[in-house]
This record gives structure tokens, sequence and C-alpha cells, in this order.
């Protein structure tokens, strides 16, 4: 449990700060991604033994993974809590990954597209919703409780 | 109907199934977890919305330039090399690779061409990540990237700014030709 938590903690952080480097920093989404995976993926290259082999092993395939996330243009999704969000689904997708496509080049990236075209639809939903609420005003407007036809 | 614009309908209806497997797969393994189906399930309902209600491609269809996917091969064999020859890992070897390419619009700031490079040589170095078990040898690496470069050439404008649209388009590389290596091996 404390590993699934640390898991998702670094799958919101890696897709976040890498929004923020790409859009905020303007270094673009490959060196935003490619450069914080490279600095974590060296450190625990370096130094393994510093946390439990798991961890060593899961933290920079979870952290590339959850930066393709993070790799999202400004124009589809601008929201740091979003992102952060669809980081964390690609941890969930990740853990629960089929064996059948381990080791294939490129789950992660399927992993995080799923995750992120996931979570653009929240703002495609709650721009539904606020027609509902119109139309839901506009028949009260028209059909006002009490009004006898 | 277009010649274009059903290219354009068969890419995304492709990645859509080469998605849908990926996801199947996960839904099949989950048997005993009912929340993770239930997640899976749900998940499956969003990204449809998304297809069917996104402004995820643009209007105009395009297509890469051949000299810009030819880079893809360039990717994968490096990331392949670092990964299992220098035993890097698949991270650092996707990393390195990646951020290399990155610093290669550097070189003439005013070349458009150069500029496009970055997204096609760490779109190679996921078919690189790979493992031995998965992509036993280099010929393996270079049809995916050949499978990969075909669908890269084609989804210019679809898909635009999606992270993960290059890892899907590996993925779909190297599925395809693993596939091919089945059937040779099923016949042959």
């Amino acid at each position: 449990m404390h590993n699934l938590l640390l898991l998702i903690t670094i799958s919101f952080l890696s897709a976040t700060i890498t929004f923020y480097v790409n859009e905020e920093l303007k270094q673009g989404p490959v060196r935003s991604s490619a450069l914080l995976s490279l600095i974590v993926g060296s450190y625990f290259y370096f130094f393994p033994d510093t946390m439990d082999p798991y961890l060593v092993k899961s933290i920079p395939v979870v952290f590339i993974g959850a930066s393709f996330v993070g790799m999202v243009s400004a124009r589809l999704l601008s929201s740091y809590l979003l992102i952060g969000i669809g980081g964390i689904l690609f941890c969930i997708i990740y853990l629960h990954t089929s064996n059948f496509f381990n080791g294939y080049g490129g789950a992660l990236g399927t992993s995080a597209a799923i995750s992120l075209l996931a979570v653009l639809s929240i703002p495609i939903i709650g721009k539904n919703r606020k027609l509902t609420n119109g139309m839901i005003q506009l028949r009260r407007v028209l059909f006002k409780p009490g009004k006898k036809s | 109907m277009s010649w274009n614009k059903t290219a354009r309908n068969v890419f995304i209806i492709f990645l859509l199934i080469i998605q849908a497997i990926f996801v199947f797969a996960i839904f099949n393994e989950s048997a005993e977890s009912p929340v993770i189906a239930a997640l899976i399930i749900i998940l499956c309902i969003l990204v449809l919305i998304t297809y069917l209600k996104g402004e995820i491609h643009h209007e105009d269809h395009a297509y890469e330039h051949v000299f810009v996917a030819l880079w893809i091969p360039a990717g994968a064999l490096t990331s392949f090399y670092l990964n299992h020859l220098l035993k890097l890992g698949p991270v650092l070897s996707a990393a390195t690779v990646g951020t290399l390419a990155s610093y290669l619009p550097h070189i003439k700031k005013s070349s458009h061409y150069l500029r496009q490079l970055p997204a096609a040589i760490y779109c190679g170095a996921f078919i690189g990540m790979s493992s031995t078990g998965v992509a036993p040898d280099f010929l393996f690496i270079i049809t995916a990237s050949f499978f990969t470069a075909v669908l890269l050439i084609l989804s210019k404008n679809l898909f635009a700014g999606v992270g993960g649209k290059l890892g899907t388009l590996a993925f779909a590389g190297v599925v395809i030709t693993s596939f091919l290596y089945f059937l040779i091996a099923s016949y042959a």
C-alpha cells in the first residue's frame, strides 16, 4: 500500500512537472519528458541501493510513462489537476498491464495515451452538463411551476 | 469519399483497435478484481467520448515527410543498442536518445526540418525499449521501425498534441512485427 501511494504520487508529479517544463519553461515536449526521465533514471541506475528493489525498478518506468501524459499540448488540456489525474490513471493502468504485452516497446506510451484520452473527456462532459443545465433553466422559464395551461 | 479522408478514418479506427486490444488484455486478466474491471469499463467509455466528441485532430489532413520518418530507425537502433548491448535499461536508453534528439534543432535554429526530428527519434526510441523476448534482433527493430514510420507519415495532423501518441505508434509497430514474426514462425 505504501509503495502504491508512492508510485501514484510520483506519477502525478511526473505528469505535472513535465507539462510545466514543456509549457512554462518552453523546452518542448520531447526534452521535457526525456530530460526529466534521464535525471530520474540516472539516479536509480547509479544508486540502486537507496530504495526497495521493487521501487528502484518501478519508479523510473512510472516516471517516464507519466511524463508522456505531461507532453500534452496546452491547446487540448491546460489544467494541472487533470494532467495529474491523467498521470495517476497511467499508474493504475501500468500496474495492471497485461503480462501478454510485457516487454513490448511503446506499451507505456499506449497506457499514457489511453489515460490522457480518458481525462480529455472530462471537459467535454462538463461542457455538455452546462448545456443540460441551460436546458433546465429554459424549461423553467417556459413551463413555470403552477402555470396552468 | 476522398483518399485523404479514407486514410484518416482508417488510421483512427486502427489506433482505436490497437488501444482496445491493449485494454481488453488488461480486462481479461483482471477477472478476479471487479474494481479494476469496473475502472477499465469506465475508462473505455471516457476514451470513446473523446474519440467521438473531442477536438484531437486537425481539420486538414497532412502527411509527415518521409525524410522525417526515416529517423525512427535511427532512434530505435540507438535505444536498442544502449538498452541491451550497453545494459543501460529501457528508461535510461530512451531518455538518453530523446534528450540528445531534443538538442538537434539547436544545430541550425532556422531549419524547419531539424525541428521535426526530435519527435520522430523519440518515437523510435520507444521501439528500442522492447525486451529481447519480444524483439530478439536488429532485424525486428528495423521492421517495427518501418511500420511505425508508415503510421507516423499517415498521422501528422491526427492526435495532434496528445501525449502518448508516439508511444502508441511505436507499440503498433512492435505489435504488427510480432504478429508477422508469429505468422512466419507458424507457417515457414
